[in-house]
């Protein structure tokens, strides 16, 4: 591909956002209930779906394959234009896919993928309370009993489980075989008999996370992801879109989004008259935290577009993000000073850094801590990476 | 010079902290944000019991000791109560207590106690102050309300340091709490076969964490002395203890939340609650940013004093 071909591609995608892109959404968006949130989401989904960039990374058999170069510049415009963010969406068109892509049967594929696309929403059923950086501790049981599987448990943190079609659940299938090995992979219909779904409300004030209760849940033995007891491997799957093809367009939000919003804010008058920009602490500070997301979003690119990467590759580029998110959040309710802690609603739809800074900063835990915490992508990175040996186990 | 507490002091802090645990412990700060009509009743009788009013830090120095003491165990329980702010209150008003607040916009966490305070900017202009009514509850307002202010003298200077350092010391005593909760976490929470604390990525990090905690309690107590003493530089070291304690309070709560996991944001964990009511005193009277801007602009190309005046030029 060209440049001037990739000129030509962001043109289009330009004048696809100013027409399409909802006006106001922000203001819109802020305070709705729970099902304007779900229409609003699943509205905007189907109109990107439209243009064919719902899910451009998917392959092209099933209504993706974009080349990478363009879906760079794609999440750059769709952040530079401020469109709203396709949170209800996330695990359904990327882990899900990326688990049914890897793993799934054709029965599978052709049952969820047309449904993600029609707007089937998704689960991620991994942590439990006994088992959340030690994952393979889970203790979430599955029985089977002829052709189905009978399951019991509970799991925790899953993310926007109470408006979720289907789950991706982790269950042991397996007592007696170490730990990893007696592990199976389902896919769980949330409206099956015995499922309990119930919120946490979280500091943020927002009750995204949940926990689910799973009492005799049956769940037919065609929901099997991969074989019996192989669940863990598929898992990586799973996880390995959460730190890998996810990140391509966080890191280019962070730095359209985000990074716009924090220099904007920095250039507006403080009370005194004076622009926190005019600072020459504040401007290095800008300046450090450009020089970081130009690093981020080259490591992103790279990981998408290589065929072998590295096997520590992903957890750099999610340690790299969560804590760079950290830091720029950080700095935003610093500058943005008391008066942005009364800011205690921020626009569902919106990403990771929605411009309500306090908000955006304990928002950005749920990066340092799930899916890895950064004390596991470090030891991922000094194992697998670096070759180090590993840390003695416990007893 | 012994920066150390008086036994008297420490054993005084232990007295206040088992009296505290004995009205609610936890429970108190929880039961205030859930009916903050009876924030008043939950702890003032205890701290009356304790003869905290009695207390006069600024005349006393024993009694000082006894009131960052007692400061200390009320920030280890959280209790949403302003006690530091009333033990600091001037000697030559008739006032309950003295708040220290900024430039402009002034704050305080002291809604809905009706009592008489007064105000007092780190340049000493002093005013009597009334909380105005809050429109948000606790739960987001951690008690901070605005004050209304009328101007009364300038001669306020002397007040300042003691209304900075008190509620350091109830910060101090809220890292206290944060290092003891994830020390318990990390050795409960198992992962891997076996506690989280075996770990030594985990262990270092709780240590940085705790170091930095030492080194704000180690100023706490230099600060108070500075303020006991009379030194001439007694604001000069309260914003540097200040300084201090809230670059502690990030060290430490952040390790404690990180180590504590994705429970340390709900409030069945006691480090959500202890790490939201610390916010009021990391905020106000400054941030962290302007305490370091004001202690720049306050001792300039000086310098500190320090434990050895004189050894530098």
């Amino acid at each position: 591909m060209t440049r001037a071909d990739l000129d030509e591609f962001r043109e289009r995608v330009r004048d696809w956002c100013r027409a399409h892109v909802p006006k106001d959404w922000r203001r819109e968006q802020t305070g709705v209930s729970d099902e304007e949130f779900v229409s609003f989401q699943q509205e905007w989904f189907q109109e990107l779906r439209r243009a064919g960039f719902a899910v451009p990374h998917w392959p092209a058999e099933w209504g993706g394959g974009m080349p990478v170069a363009e879906q760079v510049v794609l999440y750059q415009e769709l952040a530079a234009h401020d469109a709203p963010r396709l949170v209800l969406a996330f695990v359904a068109i990327h882990h899900a896919a990326s688990t049914l892509l890897a793993a799934g049967t054709d029965a599978q594929r052709r049952r969820h993928l047309p449904a993600i696309l029609d707007g089937e929403i998704w689960v991620q059923g991994f942590s439990e309370p006994g088992a959340g950086s030690d994952l393979a501790a889970l203790s979430t049981s599955a029985r089977r009993e002829g052709d189905a599987y009978v399951v019991n448990g509970q799991k925790l943190w899953a993310s926007g489980a109470a408006h979720a079609d289907w789950c991706l659940l982790l269950a042991r299938t397996d007592p007696s075989a170490p730990k990893r090995r007696g592990i199976s992979y389902f896919l769980m219909d949330m409206r099956t008999p015995g499922i309990d779904v119930r919120a946490v409300r979280q500091a943020t004030g927002e009750s995204h996370f949940c926990e689910i209760f799973l009492d005799d849940v049956v769940i037919p033995a065609e929901h099997l992801v991969g074989p019996e007891n192989e669940g863990w491997r598929v898992a990586q799957r799973t996880l390995g879109a959460e730190r890998g093809m996810t990140m391509l367009e966080l890191a280019e939000r962070l730095g359209n989004g985000g990074f716009r919003w924090l220099v904007e804010l920095c250039a507006r008058p403080g009370p005194g008259g004076a622009r926190p920009l005019d600072d020459p602490l504040v401007a290095d500070r800008l300046a450090a935290l450009e020089t970081e997301l130009t690093g981020l979003r080259a490591l992103c690119a790279r990981l998408v577009a290589d065929e072998d990467p590295g096997p520590a590759d992903a957890s750099i580029v999610k340690l790299y993000y969560s804590e760079l998110l950290q830091r720029m959040t950080d700095f935003g309710a610093e500058v943005a000073g008391l008066a942005a802690h009364t800011a205690l609603r921020k626009p569902l739809s919106s990403g990771w850094e929605s411009g309500a800074w306090v908000l955006d900063f304990i928002g950005s835990w749920e990066w340092t801590i799930p899916g890895g915490t950064s004390e596991i992508q470090r030891s991922i990175i000094g194992e697998r990476g670096l070759g180090l040996p590993r840390e003695p186990r416990g007893s | 010079m012994n920066i150390e507490l008086s036994e008297a002091a420490a054993e005084y802090g232990r007295q206040a902290l088992r009296a505290l645990r004995a009205a609610g412990g936890d429970r108190l700060v929880q039961l205030a944000e859930r009916e903050p009509g009876r924030r008043e009743d939950l702890v003032a009788p205890v701290l009356r019991e304790l003869g905290a009013w009695d207390l006069d830090p600024r005349g006393d120095a024993d009694d000082l000791e006894a009131a960052a003491a007692l400061c200390r165990s009320a920030g280890y329980w959280a209790v949403a109560y302003p006690v530091a702010e009333r033990l600091a209150r001037p000697a030559d008003l008739d006032v309950d207590g003295l708040v220290v607040v900024a430039d402009s916009a002034p704050k305080g966490a002291v809604a809905g106690l009706g009592l008489r305070w007064v105000a007092v900017t780190l340049d000493g202009r002093r005013g009597d102050a009334v909380a105005r009514t809050p429109n948000v509850p606790p739960r987001t307002s951690a008690f901070v309300t605005d004050l209304d202010v009328r101007p009364l003298d300038e001669a306020g200077a002397g007040d300042v340091a003691l209304g900075l350092v008190l509620p350091c010391w109830t910060l101090l005593g809220m890292l206290d709490r944060a290092i003891e909760l994830t020390r318990s976490h990390v050795l409960a929470r198992h992962q891997f076969g076996g506690p989280l604390a075996e770990r030594q990525g985990v262990q270092f990090q709780l240590t940085d964490a705790e170091v930095e905690r030492s080194g704000a309690e180690a100023l706490a107590k230099y600060a108070l002395w500075s303020v006991q003493a009379g030194l001439a530089e007694a604001l000069d070291d309260a914003l540097a203890l200040r300084l201090a304690a809230l670059e502690a309070a990030e060290t430490v709560f952040r390790t404690a939340h990180l180590l504590h996991g994705a429970i340390g944001f709900c409030d069945e964990t006691t480090l959500s609650w202890v790490s939201r009511y610390s916010q009021p005193v990391r905020r106000l009277p400054l941030g962290l940013s302007a305490t370091r801007d004001r202690l720049t602009r306050q001792i300039g190309r000086r310098g500190l004093t320090g434990l050895f005046p004189g050894a530098t030029s």
